[in-house]
């Protein structure tokens, strides 16, 4: 069983964290990750930058740009992680986007993420048909986990047939927007989350965009299985720096 | 070749077939048959000539049709006498002009002087099989006796043509005797029983004879790709909004209203047709014969309006009211801001900060017109950032937001939805070249690409005509190989950008990379899908043009011709130097935009 597939039984609202590979500084990738487990997240996603982040708020850009600059490349991230599961438990997924992966080779990043021990790989521009028709054996080969995103907009059926083609979780999009773009839930989301928790999905879900605090990560996990922090987290690590990584978790599990 | 589909009987069958898009859809109004057709038109797309056919029926009874159906075509299967024909042209009774297409009933030893006395008095001649009943009898003709056609009219194929006869209509096509054949007309080897047509085997029919000509492989296909390029490759929270557009758009602009609406802004608004103009002193120079399609002279100053006519108006139907767009230069932006004035609808045009600073004028222009600029302030800081920003604000506004993007790029249904808004341009090359010609095919067509809109738009209606050859220029910049170039089709690898899956410039580790050219609506990473393809498969011939070769190009334009170009454009001008082209060559070029906005790069450049 896939340690996605484990930490999803366990029963407890799951905490996952993003953060961009390569920043603040090009070797901050282990540190960062080690630092998550230690202060109990439960789940990590691990940011492989991108020049045209399409998906992304000004926060998670800028921290891609600077990664970039760092040197940060994909060959970099899989030698900086090659040796993490002598160390890590918890599920590690590499979120990035398509283009980078296909330059890299898909197979080759897949074999790759198998030897290293990356649990699955969220890919915002790789449309869940076009996975099924022509990736999904490949992953499958390899034992990864593809996440896909719904959104308020997503229709029902669309959310069943990702579901059908999902054995992981359920990436849940809070509101139409980028990441960082808004901060907290009103009504609609609250309906939102029913709505989606109604339909009894195979795929539990974890909520993301919108989650900053203690707040907002209850009420994201009301409905849901766990939440996910991106943008709050890379702001912190932009002001604070990475030595208080433990302070930022602690405030949302408290 | 045109395709008519006649004996039209059923009014779903009529839309369905009409959804196949024919060129000219054909009802029997003779009672002695199967087909005859007795009830309403359903609403069909203006591409579609309506058509009636009549055997010797009375004159006036024909008029009585024609406008009560509002016919485009009449069809005289009888004895027909070229008075009667006349008549139909003449009349004053009709509320509008018809085609009279005279049939003749072709056997072993026809003698084609009877068409003599007709010359002057129908639009085109249909030749079918001779049979006992007139109309349709199901068998085909020996079609090499039209090898001794004297006539230069253009005529209709007909007669027992169904799907086994593809392999023969494609050799008719490469023999002497198709030189005037102007369309193909099917009926009754297509139908479930007379009058029903069999969808499948007519789209099957259109497919095969398209890929004999190759046309189908360089349209796009139904899951939005041209070969392995295109698709859509978008976040889930674009997925509505693009899945909306690709669902209505085909729908929305073959409605009629859409199209009438369209072709009148393109004609009151726009100015168009854009004139082909034949570059005299230009072609003296260079001994070849060139002609310029002036999209310089459109509202706005260049090709982009076309587009952007459409997309508002495709907004519109789509009950959009807030409009975003990218622009590089700003003529883009410069487009989608004039018709959001027109229309009355908020315009916010995403520009790189960097792009803001050198192109203050467009800026200007689209503050006067009302529309908000937001700097991109991300990446680059130019088209690229530009785009990304805008998709961001789509992502953001899912609901009430349109995203009128300016190339023919973007996840599907955009490449082929600006591709066919921008096909006027070649739509209109056909008819003026057969008109200062007498040939609607020229040899050449060539056009500067960017994103490549224009471009698209140029070959559009050529690309499955094998005679006409397609020159793809794209700007080198300091050189192809200086790292300082926008040369895509050469320099770009296989990859995804905004939503599609083409050529781009980007690093081994799959970042996208900054391109250069002095000019600015050429430097943009990526190339249109269909482009690639064209690229790939060899349809197109692709040169490089560096800036100092289109800068010099410009500079003879404008004092050769009195024209000062785009330098976009110059860069397409400039292939004359280093390509040569036989003497009674045709080469149309795509003037794709004036120099107006291109003065100060000039004044700096030759020190003016």
């Amino acid at each position: 069983m896939n340690r996605i597939q484990t930490k999803l039984e366990e029963d407890k609202k799951l905490l996952s964290i993003y953060f961009t590979a390569g920043y603040p500084n090009l070797d901050d990738t282990t540190k960062i990750i080690h630092d998550l487990e230690k202060s109990g997240v439960d789940m990590i996603e691990i940011g492989l930058p991108f020049s045209d982040p399409l998906a992304d708020g000004p926060t998670i850009q800028d921290s891609s740009t600077q990664a970039l600059k760092n040197g940060m490349t994909t060959e970099v991230l899989f030698n900086q992680l090659k040796n993490i599961r002598k160390s890590v438990n918890i599920p590690l997924i590499i979120m990035g986007y398509f283009n980078p992966m296909l330059q890299y080779g898909v197979e080759d990043f897949c074999k790759k993420c198998q030897e290293i021990g990356i649990d699955g790989l969220i890919i915002p521009d790789l449309p869940v048909d076009v996975y099924h028709e022509e990736y999904k054996a490949i992953f499958d080969s390899y034992g990864l986990i593809n996440v896909f995103l719904i959104t308020p907009q997503t229709s029902d059926e669309r959310i069943r047939f990702i579901d059908s083609v999902s054995d992981g979780f359920i990436y849940m999009v809070s509101s139409a927007s980028t990441t960082g773009a808004k901060s907290g839930f009103g009504n609609e989301q609250t309906e939102y989350f029913k709505r989606i928790d109604n339909l009894n999905l195979k795929n539990p879900q974890i909520v993301g965009f919108g989650i900053s605090n203690n707040r907002t990560f209850k009420a994201a996990t009301t409905y849901a299985k766990g939440a996910i922090i991106g943008s709050a987290f890379v702001k912190h690590v932009t002001n604070e720096g990475i030595e208080t990584i433990p302070n930022f978790v602690n405030s949302i599990l408290k | 070749m045109k395709l008519k589909v006649c004996g039209m009987k059923y009014q779903d069958n009529i839309e369905q077939v009409a959804a196949i898009q024919p060129d000219y859809l054909g009802f029997i109004f003779y009672e002695k048959t199967p087909r005859h057709f007795n009830t309403k038109i359903p609403k069909l797309s203006s591409d579609i000539k309506k058509t009636g056919v009549f055997v010797n029926e009375d004159l006036n009874k024909v008029i009585q049709k024609i406008n009560e159906f509002d016919l485009q075509a009449v069809q005289l299967h009888g004895e027909e006498a070229p008075f009667y024909c006349n008549m139909l042209r003449t009349t004053t009774l009709l509320k509008k002009p018809v085609e009279v297409i005279k049939v003749f009933s072709v056997m072993d030893g026809f003698n084609f002087k009877i068409l003599d006395e007709y010359e002057a008095v129908c639009d085109y001649y249909l030749f079918d099989t001779k049979g006992k009943l007139p109309g349709g009898n199901g068998y085909t003709f020996d079609w090499s006796l039209l090898n001794d056609y004297p006539s230069t009219k253009l005529f209709f194929l007909s007669g027992g043509i169904g799907i086994d006869e593809v392999e023969d209509i494609r050799k008719f096509k490469e023999s002497d005797a198709s030189k005037y054949c102007y369309a193909l007309d099917v009926n009754s080897k297509f139908e479930l029983e007379p009058g029903l047509k069999n969808i499948g085997v007519l789209r099957e029919f259109i497919n095969k004879l398209s890929n004999n000509k190759k046309m189908q492989e360089y349209n796009v296909d139904e899951r939005g790709y041209y070969g392995n390029f295109g698709g859509a490759f978008i976040p889930e929270m674009l997925y509505p909004n693009v899945e909306e557009l690709r669902q209505n758009y085909l729908k929305i602009m073959g409605d009629p209203d859409f199209k009438k609406e369209f072709d009148q802004l393109l004609k009151d608004y726009v100015g168009r047709p854009s004139p082909l103009y034949f570059a005299k002193r230009l072609s003296e120079n260079y001994n070849t014969k060139i002609y310029l399609k002036r999209e310089d002279l459109n509202h706005t100053g260049a090709h982009k309006i076309n587009n952007t006519i459409g997309q508002i108006l495709m907004a519109k139907r789509l009950g959009k009211n807030r409009i975003i767009a990218e622009t590089g230069a700003g003529q883009h932006g410069v487009a989608t801001a004039t018709v959001c004035a027109l229309m009355g609808l908020e315009c916010i045009v995403y520009m790189g900060e960097i792009d803001i600073a050198r192109q203050a004028p467009n800026v200007a222009r689209m503050k006067m017109l009302g529309a908000k600029v937001i700097p991109a302030l991300s990446g680059s800081r130019t088209l690229k950032d530009a785009t990304n920003e805008a998709i961001r604000d789509w992502i953001n506004n899912p609901v009430n937001t349109h995203y009128i993007i300016g190339s023919a790029i973007g996840p599907h249904p955009y490449p082929d939805m600006v591709t066919r808004f921008q096909s006027v341009i070649s739509e209109e090359i056909k008819w003026q070249l057969k008109e200062q010609e007498g040939r609607e095919n020229p040899d050449y067509v060539a056009a500067c690409i960017g994103g490549g809109s224009n471009a698209a738009g140029t070959y559009y209606h050529f690309l499955h005509e094998e005679n006409v050859k397609i020159i793809a220029v794209e700007a080198a910049g300091l050189g192809v190989d200086s790292g300082e170039s926008a040369a895509t089709s050469v320099l770009g690898k296989e990859g995804i950008i905004h939503g599609c899956k083409t050529l781009l410039m980007q690093t081994d580790d799959g970042q996208i990379t900054e391109p250069y050219s002095i000019s600015a609506g050429l430097d943009y990473p990526g190339v249109g899908p269909m482009h690639a393809h064209l690229s790939k498969t060899g349809r197109a011939e692709f040169m490089s043009i560096t800036d100092s070769d289109a800068m010099e190009a410009g500079l003879e334009l404008s004092k050769l011709e009195g024209i000062i170009p785009a330098i976009e454009t110059s860069h397409a001008l400039a292939i004359f130097k280093h390509k040569t082209f036989k003497q009674e060559d045709i080469v149309v070029m795509s003037l794709s935009g004036r120099g107006d906005k291109d003065l100060q790069n000039y004044i700096d450049y030759f020190k003016i």
